[in-house]
């Protein structure tokens, strides 16, 4: 893509963006909608069109295989964490309830942290979807 | 009673977006818009869902005091759910569509059934 200026030049404006409301739509799953996947997805498309246009191996410098593999598992691992958080708190597995000092701030805890965590797993796999299907 | 037959004209769109996502499957030989058609296909169904779950007068299902009418919320997450299955779905069936160029050089589904039936007359 080294002829087309115009792309180069607006997809290096844009990208941030499109980061910053991924992270937007991440963190206002409860008042919009938004969540988890959808941020997620909404991360993984911008990292990927910065991979299309200026190359895989500019991606592969900005976020290296072992690296987005590591994410996807901890987004997993977050989740499993928090469940197990519910456990030790005193209620049962992923009760979000006892997790904060009442039980609206416990389910809001809760709640983030699960979304986070999808998030996370989401725009890791979004992008090994890419590294997949482009590393031949 | 054909102000009737119109006035629930979301299933009329389902029907639509079905017949067209069935017609590409079922009419393309490329193997790459035989998944744009299934795709397709599968917003149809999704359409179905949500559009069902629609009152009349009710906003987003979004918990806020100045409404009391919401829109029911079941249909929209499990149709959330049935998104990422599909997005997963069309992910491998891209990658099966790229094994199979790399094995016979081609995408067009004729050209796969030559070649197999070539190799098979020569066993």
């Amino acid at each position: 893509m080294r002829h087309h200026i115009i792309v180069r030049i607006s997809t290096r404006i844009l990208v941030p963006f499109i980061l910053l409301f991924a992270l937007y739509v991440q963190f206002h799953g409860d008042f919009g909608p938004g969540g988890g996947f959808q941020a997620g997805v909404i991360f993984g498309a911008g990292c990927i069109l910065y991979g299309l246009v200026f190359g895989v191996d500019a991606l592969m410098g900005v976020a290296p295989m072992a690296v987005v593999r590591s994410i996807a598992a901890g987004g997993v691992l977050l989740y499993a964490l928090v469940g197990v958080a519910g456990l030790l708190a005193g209620g049962n597995y992923l009760d979000y309830g006892v997790l904060g000092a009442t039980p609206v701030a416990g389910q809001h805890l809760g709640i983030m942290l699960i979304e986070l965590g999808v998030g996370m797993t989401v725009a890791a796999v979004v992008i090994s979807l890419f590294y997949g299907f482009t590393n031949r | 009673m054909l102000a009737d037959l119109f006035a629930h004209y979301n299933y009329w769109v389902v029907i639509a977006l079905i017949m067209l996502g069935m017609y590409v499957v079922m009419a393309n030989p490329n193997l790459v818009k035989k998944i744009i058609g299934l795709n397709i296909f599968q917003t149809a169904v999704f359409i179905l869902y949500i559009s069902m779950g629609e009152l009349e007068g009710g906003t987003a299902p979004i918990l806020s005091d100045a409404f009391t009418v919401y829109a029911n919320p079941l249909p929209h997450v499990l149709i959330l759910t049935a998104i990422v299955v599909g997005v997963a779905t069309t992910a491998l069936a891209l990658a099966l569509a790229v094994r199979i160029h790399r094995a016979y050089q081609t995408v067009e589904e004729d050209e796969i059934d030559a070649q197999d039936a070539r190799d098979e007359a020569l066993q």
